[in-house]
């Protein structure tokens, strides 16, 4: 589809038009090295987990490019299973031969039941086995959201399943790949298709000491904060929905790297603080990771347990 | 074996028995498993609607929302005006976005022909572009070419080219009308999925006039992509599969708990709840509410009311054969959705209910019976849409700038609530106890606990395993019938198991 969508491409990022004029062809090989996906569409597996489809559909709220014209223009998204066509046992045939070809990214949200491998099975195989399998054919593994990142809500405390993210499972069972975390919950699409792009044009951008894309994680929310000069002044919210900084509602802005206050949710339109609500902090390794460690802590609840 | 199933939410397998080309068996496996209830227990009640929103990605709304109705009435909260009327434009634009992803993104590729578009020769832009996409893919030496839309199964595709490249268009058109959907959820409740600012004692976001209009702008797009395309595109695919009114028609019990309370005391809401049970309406009573653990992978007891529902993980159990639980109504097998709240409706003699189910079966010729059936659920998701979406705009009409949404609140030491809401995929219950200021258990009723529950204690099996039954397979190894049959349901397995 269509140089027009590419130009319109080309003009939100002009940064990236050197690199864009040659991925004008459709001229798909079974590629040797990640650089050589570029001049196709390239293969992209899709897998889910210990998930709730959440990053799926932040993808398809994607606005520019939007999720068509990702699928269209950058990608072929062999396997998905909330999105492709074929079912059962045809749709698994197709990760089968991915892996004979190893020529395709490996994408992956949600988190891995390390400890009760039963907890997630597709085709009657265990996801642990699935994942596996899958990450030693890739070239890259990218997880997206915070599940897959660091093991997120099903790896919370007083779990039965022994979840943890992909990164942690992978190196106990000695797959070695390149590593790519998008953490949030749900991730921002900007932050996925960015680091796509990034990937087949580019390379692996760079990345902190937790694999995220320092281009979307290098500050805090609380460094982004448009209630900043509120907290400066100490003007502190007293309940949900008020004016001021949420710091002694318990906002975890400050522990939280995203880009979210700045950026906006659903092509920009708001965001939680913006919305009077403290950062629950969706995009941290800590992501309720404590049950004795509350999203909010509410001042007046906060006074009736000291009575 | 179907396994697994796309183009719903979650791990779904579905192991069927066909004889002579009919399915005579059917068993419904939900393959997924994080035990959101025990990780609930101990932590603050305030995390619960962050938390269970999370059970998934794409019902955050009425999981969050339940849990705060569930809050609400653990705290003694009485709303604003414009906190419950925030909370329906908030649910009703997220069931507008969702029925229409439903339709056109989930379930028309089974019917509508992508490779039809391959034969287009008009002047569409849209239609043109991929044509062009479609065209040079096949001619490509891709591995799988046009994907996600192929490989598919063989089956009998709408041959109608005209009607194909209309529900094309449409499928298009649809990504961004829904995407308008999500946009007026973000608007007054933060960001989607797993919206901020749904919270007990209201909605945080504040109502002024530039997000009213932000909102109503967005409003009239969805209304006339439902009016335009989405309820005439279900009425012409209807048409074309005709036997699809008399195949999947399931257990013909239904539940709704009702949803969007009309005043701030929730004595009666737009869309009503109850229970028919062979034809007859009895009002809910959510101590009728028991789950059956018999065939689930739980240890816990069977037959017991969510409110002192337990969810002790057992993966290996003997003749269990899915992590969803049985939920039953006094022992009832019950279907819930779109078509169990316009059945439910319809009886109820709700007054937009009747008009537009009435009017629908003239202009189509269609019996009442036909309701009940696999296509029936795709005209009643459509029907209610377009309910919807009006009664929106006479919302947002109501709202008052500058009042409060939100009321400040305190959490007891100890209190329980039960938050009884509708998800697009059907009735949705949250059961809240709170204990010394921590939520003491938690256990969550979902859609699609109801639709895809596995047999109960004593052998009935749930509303899909007996929608399948009878279902004719042409073929074996295409199975697409059976797959139209279960996608009816719009199944969301990641809520059902949580």
């Amino acid at each position: 589809m269509s140089d027009i969508n590419r130009r319109d491409f080309l003009k939100l990022s002009g940064k990236l038009a050197a690199a864009m004029g040659i991925a004008s062809t459709f001229t798909p090989k079974i590629a040797e090295a990640l650089n050589e996906l570029a001049s196709g569409q390239a293969p992209v597996v899709w897998l889910q987990g210990l998930s709730c489809s959440g990053c799926s559909v932040s993808f398809l709220n994607a606005d520019a490019p939007s999720a068509v014209d990702v699928l269209t223009e950058y990608v072929s998204l062999i396997f998905h299973s909330t999105l492709m066509t074929a079912t059962g046992e045809q749709s698994l045939a197709v990760i089968d031969k991915a892996i004979e070809m190893e020529d395709y990214l490996l994408v992956v949200e949600g988190a891995v039941p390390a400890a009760m491998p039963e907890a997630c099975l597709m085709g009657h195989e265990k996801f642990g086995d699935l994942l596996i399998r899958t990450s030693k054919a890739a070239k890259a593994v990218v997880s997206i959201g915070t599940c897959a990142s660091f093991g997120g809500i099903p790896a919370a405390e007083n779990n039965l399943t022994g979840a943890m993210g992909v990164a942690d499972f992978l190196e106990q069972n000695d797959v070695s790949k390149p590593q790519i975390n998008l953490p949030g919950c749900p991730s921002h699409p900007d932050w996925f298709i960015g680091t796509l792009v990034h990937v087949l044009k580019f390379g692996i951008p760079k990345l902190d000491e937790k694999n995220r894309p320092l281009m979307f994680y290098s500050k805090t929310i609380h460094d982004q904060c448009p209630r900043f000069p509120d907290y400066e002044r100490e003007r502190f919210a007293k309940t949900f929905s008020d004016s001021g900084c949420f710091f002694e509602l318990g906002c975890l802005g400050v522990h939280t790297y995203a880009d979210c206050t700045l950026r906006g949710w659903n092509s920009g339109i708001n965001n939680c603080i913006k919305a009077g609500m403290p950062c629950v902090g969706c995009a941290s390794d800590k992501f309720t990771a404590k049950a004795s460690f509350p999203l909010y802590t509410k001042r007046n609840l906060e006074h009736k347990k000291a009575e | 074996m179907l396994d697994p199933i796309t183009r719903i939410e979650g791990h779904l397998s579905i192991r069927t028995e066909v004889e002579n080309n009919h399915v005579v068996e059917a068993y419904c496996s939900g393959e997924m498993f994080r035990g959101f209830e025990t990780i609930l227990r101990g932590r603050d009640p305030l995390d619960a609607q962050q938390i269970t929103q999370r059970i998934c990605g794409v019902c955050p709304v009425p999981h969050g929302l339940a849990s705060i109705l569930a809050q609400d009435q653990a705290y003694g909260i009485t709303l604003t005006k414009n906190g419950r009327l925030l909370r329906n434009l908030i649910s009703g634009a997220n069931f507008v976005q969702d029925h229409i992803l439903h339709f056109y993104h989930l379930s028309a590729v089974d019917f509508v022909d992508v490779a039809a578009v391959a034969k287009y020769n008009g002047n569409d832009n849209s239609l043109n572009e991929l044509k062009a996409w479609v065209n040079s893919q096949l001619n490509s030496n891709i591995l799988f070419p046009a994907a996600p839309f192929l490989p598919r199964y063989s089956g009998n595709y709408i041959e109608n080219d005209e009607l194909n490249f209309i529900a094309l268009k449409h499928y298009l058109e649809a990504m961004e009308v829904r995407k308008a959907g999500t946009q007026m959820v973000a608007l007054f409740a933060g960001k989607i999925p797993h919206p901020a600012g749904l919270i007990p004692g209201g909605v945080s976001e504040k109502v002024t006039a530039d997000k009213i209009a932000a909102y109503s702008a967005r409003l009239k797009k969805l209304r006339t992509f439902v009016d335009t395309a989405y309820l005439p595109d279900v009425i012409e695919v209807a048409k074309v599969y005709p036997e699809y009114f008399d195949i999947g028609k399931g257990c013909g019990n239904f539940l709704a708990y009702g949803i969007y309370p009309e005043s701030e005391t929730d004595t009666e809401r737009f869309l009503p709840g109850g229970v028919l049970l062979d034809n007859e309406l009895h009002a809910l009573n959510a101590a009728q509410i028991t789950e059956d653990t018999r065939f689930s992978r739980f240890s816990s007891p069977s037959g017991l009311n969510p409110n002192v529902g337990q969810s002790a993980a057992d993966p290996g159990k003997q003749d269990a054969y899915t992590w969803l639980k049985a939920p039953r109504y006094d022992g009832h097998v019950v279907e819930v959705g779109p078509l169990a709240r316009m059945m439910v409706g319809y009886h109820y003699e709700q007054p937009q209910i009747k008009n537009i189910i009435d009017d629908t079966l003239t202009k189509t010729g269609l019996q009442p019976r036909h309701l009940v059936s696999a296509l029936g659920r795709h005209l009643a998701r459509a029907l209610e849409t377009k309910i919807i979406v009006d009664r929106c705009a006479e919302w947002l009409e109501q709202l008052v700038p500058e009042k409060p949404a939100f009321v400040d609140f305190e959490i007891p030491q100890n209190s329980h609530g039960i938050g009884l809401w509708e998800a697009p995929r059907g009735a949705l219950g949250h059961w809240l106890n709170i204990k010394d200021y921590k939520i003491s258990n938690y256990q969550c009723v979902v859609p699609t606990t109801w639709n895809c529950s596995p047999r109960d204690d004593q052998g009935k099996p749930g509303p899909v395993e007996q929608a399948l039954v009878g279902t004719r397979i042409e073929d074996e190894q295409n199975p697409i019938e059976a797959a139209r049959v279960v996608r009816s349901f719009d199944p969301c397995l990641a809520c059902a198991v949580h």
